[in-house]
């Protein structure tokens, strides 16, 4: 039998236990509360290090797997899913330049997923971008502090894209 | 808006993302805030999992959550009558601000959108603005949730207010990411122990 279709909206007051705790006095003050959690966030800063070298070996594999004619199943979707996490938490990590190197070749990955041509020479070269932008040297540098780098992974983005 | 401070003591915050470093990122900033119960999960089935078993205050949640995604998991959690989790709130966290995808997300439900990479700062003003400005909920025939009808006028302690930012207006909902059968069935698969 068919469902009868409600005929009007019902609206409702909700009161849920995270408003309710959440407004209870006792609370930290937000700019002492953003303090502590930035603090916590240096504190897991050794465990980013191991993790970044390993998400991108693991990453520089894949590519190499498919530019040598190799590729994994789904490896556009795995590579993808690295470099976006790559982009959010180097973000994070206050690693400016790798984000951005991140955030480009995610724009590649997406383009290939909604079908352009996969350009394996231009996600190469992300990749040994991603490489030179974690070491000490780049890593805490801006986008902007390194235009040749970012005018070169630009025109190379373009390409592929056309 | 008056300054304001929000107490995370004994909160339940389960916080959902694929990623296992983003989960333990997003628990550092939480336990500074003073969070000291959070829970972590990579996939729905953890979500669903979770829910089952226990109540939770809030749920954080990644918009691409496998294996349907975060907004899949939003309507589902919202259309599910006998759900006693069912008006938690719930944030979703994205790396696709567009408009349409904050639509998307509202119209699924969600609380609040907010954009990665997250900071400490825009992580506690989405938080703190969920927690100061409650909002009635609307149960009609296609839509369950928190009311759609408002605008953001800034984030608790007058932050977070860009310039591009722009009042949300009220869309036709596009049609549900699930059916209620396949949200009867992933419930139903957790009960029984299934993934």
């Amino acid at each position: 039998m068919a469902k009868h279709a409600r005929p009007e909206a019902r609206i409702f007051s909700v009161d849920t236990r995270f408003q309710t705790m959440a407004r209870r006095p006792g609370g930290v003050l937000r700019e002492k509360a953003i303090e502590l959690a930035q603090a916590k966030i240096d504190e897991i800063q050794p465990e980013f290090d191991g993790w970044l070298e390993r998400e991108l070996q693991d990453l520089a594999k894949l590519i190499a797997k498919a530019a040598a004619g190799k590729a994994e199943q789904n490896w556009i979707t795995a590579a993808n899913f690295r470099s976006r996490q790559l982009r959010d938490i180097g973000a994070t990590m206050r690693c400016e330049l790798l984000s951005f190197v991140a955030d480009s070749l995610c724009d590649l990955f997406d383009s290939i997923a909604a079908g352009a041509e996969c350009n394996m020479d231009s996600v190469v070269c992300h990749v040994d971008a991603l490489m030179l932008s974690r070491q000490e040297t780049y890593r805490h540098l801006q986008p902007e502090q390194v235009p040749e780098l970012i005018k070169g992974l630009r025109l190379v983005a373009k390409r592929a894209s056309l | 808006m008056a300054s304001v401070t929000v107490n995370f003591r004994d909160l339940v915050i389960l916080v959902a993302d694929p990623s296992s470093y983003m989960t333990m990122l997003i628990h550092s900033m939480l336990r500074g805030f003073g969070a000291n119960k959070v829970l972590e999960v990579r996939n729905s089935g953890g979500v669903f999992q979770v829910l089952t078993g226990q109540k939770i205050d809030i749920l954080i949640c990644d918009a691409r959550l496998p294996p349907h995604g975060g907004l899949a998991l939003t309507h589902a959690i919202r259309r599910k009558e006998d759900n006693e989790n069912r008006t938690i709130p719930i944030l979703i966290m994205t790396s696709d601000g567009r408009e349409t995808t904050v639509k998307l997300a509202r119209d699924a439900g969600a609380n609040m959108v907010i954009t990665k990479p997250l900071s400490p700062a825009s992580l506690y003003d989405r938080l703190a603005w969920i927690a100061f400005n409650p909002r009635q909920f609307v149960d009609t025939a296609t839509y369950f949730g928190p009311d759609r009808r408002f605008k953001i006028e800034g984030y608790p302690n007058g932050v977070g207010r860009r310039k591009g930012d722009k009042i949300v207006e009220i869309a036709e909902e596009a049609g549900p990411a699930l059916a209620q059968d396949d949200i009867d069935s992933l419930f139903s698969a957790v009960r029984t122990g299934q993934n």
